[in-house]
């Protein structure tokens, strides 16, 4: 995608202010019933074609951003932008066809495939919903979309199981693909995957980026995946982005102190000390006690006074280098007095 | 090398009845000295995990043939023990973290009494030093609260708690050799790494022998000095991590490097991949298995073995070395 496309163009979908919570149904050494806030007041948008790459440990948050997108989940405040309509305030029939332009594919695709439905079936079956098109319509565009993600019309009468689980998330791309949709959240879609199966399943995806302008939300928490295919990263903890940056930024200068602890955690050849010593069980926050400090206080090394006592705004970084465009934005102390990061 | 503690010779395995029986592993032989690790690489379907099972006798028998000249940990021959004795060794001198640890795990026992029975089984204390014991193993993995988790339930826990909850079950017993089959796949970085770290601890202060299975070279050259690559049920290279990174000689091997995403400065134009996919051991070309998928490939490697050549200063199994 040229990058002046991406600026241009007007975000496809755009998330303000969303705050997701669930109740916990009492698990050991929590208090029953209590409210665990999963998403914390989140603001990001994408660009029509564009790649937003989402980062962070398990248990940031990551899922349940997914999730509420395709209001899967009901979030408790926000809104939930595509091309302009808030998709939180739409009737079933209205969602309905934003559901068609807005698809998933998971992380285990033999778990998201019915082992049940030939091939066929899977691939007809979006189609079949959404009432596009006839008949030969829909068988034309079932091998067209299997010829997209490199397999053949042999392989149409055929089960999830009789498939390695390459060719199965090859699958559960193309039925994510059949209705031709505008954007695919793919959650850890290349995670549960062999190296070489990985590079395998990154080109299809750069193909779709490239070829068929597709926008992705790609949710990993390897940031070595995130550099092949995002235009855009974003880095969550605690249910909140603490960073957002055109990538070539995040990668080249890492602005929050937890994006430079995981990318030196991500970079590292040889075994170090980890950050983290003590595992700590992460869940989410409780949110009957609303604390003013930084999510990310208790771990950083950089930890000031004011972290554990005020919650940071969100800054937006200045460069001095005229190379350095789009907008990078971080949520720490450390920037607040509008600094620039340069040397 | 330091003294042997596993020592792998012509491991050779079938899958099916004789029949129509396929090879999954082909005359594999290999040692790793005390306190060393050594990776086993390869994707899925090489074969991998069906070597580590039938090391330890897992595989079952009415589906699977075994052969092997010997198969030793710490000096004993553990093909030729009975039942009995087999189950004495396993658990205290050699142990295995496996690939889920969310299937490995009873899900109807707390973590604390499945990591318990491990350590009473072999040593036959009292309940409370077993407590005890369990208690300081999981405060050993990096469990601030070993209380908290010894008293859940597997599903209580992610997926990298639960690996850690395997490694402390594993190792409470000091084991001679441990075989971590995928231990870190699909586990965020910071959690791969405190389970490397573990690894690497029970290799440093217990003169643990690792063979750490991955698809992931990174993985493997974070943790051992060594590695074997394998393709198709045989090793086609063996060699230290070191010259396979810097110079990887079968070309597998070099196609496997080149499917790691690097971090870089610039995002890179394009993705690297091995064309194609493992064959199934039903379906195994002639010659060089890897032939077919091989971008040097000519006439003489799609008619003969390659052997894994003894060289000087490595083992290689190809014509075409790079």
């Amino acid at each position: 995608m040229p990058t002046e496309n991406i600026k241009a163009g007007p975000p496809l979908l755009e998330v303000r202010e969303l705050s997701l919570s669930f109740h916990d149904p009492g698990k050991t050494g929590a208090a029953p019933a209590a409210q665990r806030l999963a998403i914390d007041r989140i603001s990001f948008s994408i660009t029509a074609g564009s790649t937003l790459g989402l980062v962070g440990a398990s248990g940031a948050g990551k899922s349940s951003i997914a999730r509420a997108i395709m209001r899967l989940v009901k979030p408790d405040a926000g809104e939930i932008l595509f091309n302009g309509d808030n998709i939180l305030d739409m009737a079933p029939g209205e969602l309905k066809a934003i559901r068609r332009r807005v698809q998933l594919v998971f992380q285990n695709p033999s778990a998201s495939l019915s082992p049940r439905r030939s091939v066929a079936q899977t691939l007809l079956e979006p189609l079949e919903h959404f009432a596009m098109g006839d008949a030969h319509y829909r068988h034309e565009r079932v091998e067209q979309t299997l010829q997209t993600v490199g397999l053949g019309a042999e392989v149409l009468q055929r089960f999830p199981h009789q498939f390695s689980s390459g060719q199965q998330q090859r699958i559960a791309i193309a039925r994510a693909l059949v209705t031709d949709p505008d954007l695919l959240i793919a959650d850890e879609a290349v995670s549960s995957l062999d190296v070489s199966v990985q590079a395998q399943i990154l080109q299809l995806i750069q193909s779709l980026q490239q070829r068929h302008g597709i926008a992705f939300l790609f949710i990993s928490h390897d940031l070595a995946v995130i550099r092949q295919i995002a235009d855009q990263v974003a880095v969550m903890y605690g249910g909140q982005i603490l960073e957002n940056s055109p990538a070539d930024h995040f990668f080249s200068r890492p602005a929050h102190p937890y994006s430079q602890a995981l990318l030196a955690f991500a970079g590292q050849q040889s075994i170090a000390q980890p950050v983290e010593r003590q595992l700590r069980l992460i869940r989410g926050r409780d949110s009957s006690h609303h604390t003013p400090a930084c999510v990310y206080a208790d771990g950083c090394a950089d930890r000031m006074a004011v972290c554990q006592s005020t919650e940071p705004g969100i800054h937006q970084i200045n460069y001095k280098n005229r190379n350095m465009t789009g907008q990078h934005c971080v949520k720490c102390h450390l920037y607040g007095s509008g600094k620039t990061h340069d040397s | 090398m330091s003294r042997v503690a596993l020592k792998v010779d012509k491991l050779s395995v079938w899958f099916g009845t004789t029949s129509a029986r396929r090879q999954v592993v082909d005359n594999v032989s290999f040692r790793i000295g005390a306190g060393e690790a050594v990776g086993l690489v390869g994707e899925s379907g090489c074969g991998k995990s069906a070597t580590a099972l039938a090391i330890l006798g897992l595989l079952p028998t009415t589906t699977a043939t075994v052969e092997a000249d010997g198969v030793e940990i710490n000096g004993r021959d553990i093909f030729s023990l009975s039942a009995a004795q087999r189950r004495r060794i396993l658990g205290r001198d050699v142990a295995m973290v496996f690939q889920q640890p969310a299937t490995a795990l009873d899900p109807v026992f707390t973590l604390g009494q499945q990591i318990g029975a491990v350590y009473r089984r072999h040593t036959g204390i009292s309940k409370k030093e077993v407590q005890l014991a369990m208690l300081g193993a999981l405060e050993q993995v990096g469990f601030g609260r070993p209380e908290e988790i010894a008293s859940a339930y597997p599903h209580q826990l992610s997926g990298g708690m639960q690996q850690l909850a395997m490694i402390a079950m594993a190792t409470m017993c000091k084991p001679a050799v441990l075989i971590a089959d995928e231990p870190t796949t699909a586990l965020d970085n910071s959690t791969q790494a405190m389970i490397q770290h573990q690894l690497k601890r029970l290799q440093t202060d217990h003169n643990t022998a690792i063979l750490l299975i991955s698809h992931d070279l990174g993985v493997i050259r974070q943790s051992c000095r060594e590695v074997m690559v394998m393709y198709c049920g045989r090793l086609v290279e063996k060699t230290d991590c070191d010259s396979l990174y810097a110079h990887p000689r079968h070309p597998y091997s070099a196609g496997l490097l080149s499917c790691i995403p690097q971090i870089s400065a610039t995002r890179p134009a394009g993705i690297s991949a091995i064309p194609g996919q493992v064959p199934p051991a039903t379906e195994l070309p002639p010659g060089c298995h890897f032939a077919p998928r091989c971008n040097r490939a000519e006439s003489q490697c799609r008619q003969s073995i390659p052997v894994l050549d003894t060289g000087l200063d490595r083992d290689v199994a190809c014509f075409r070395q790079l």
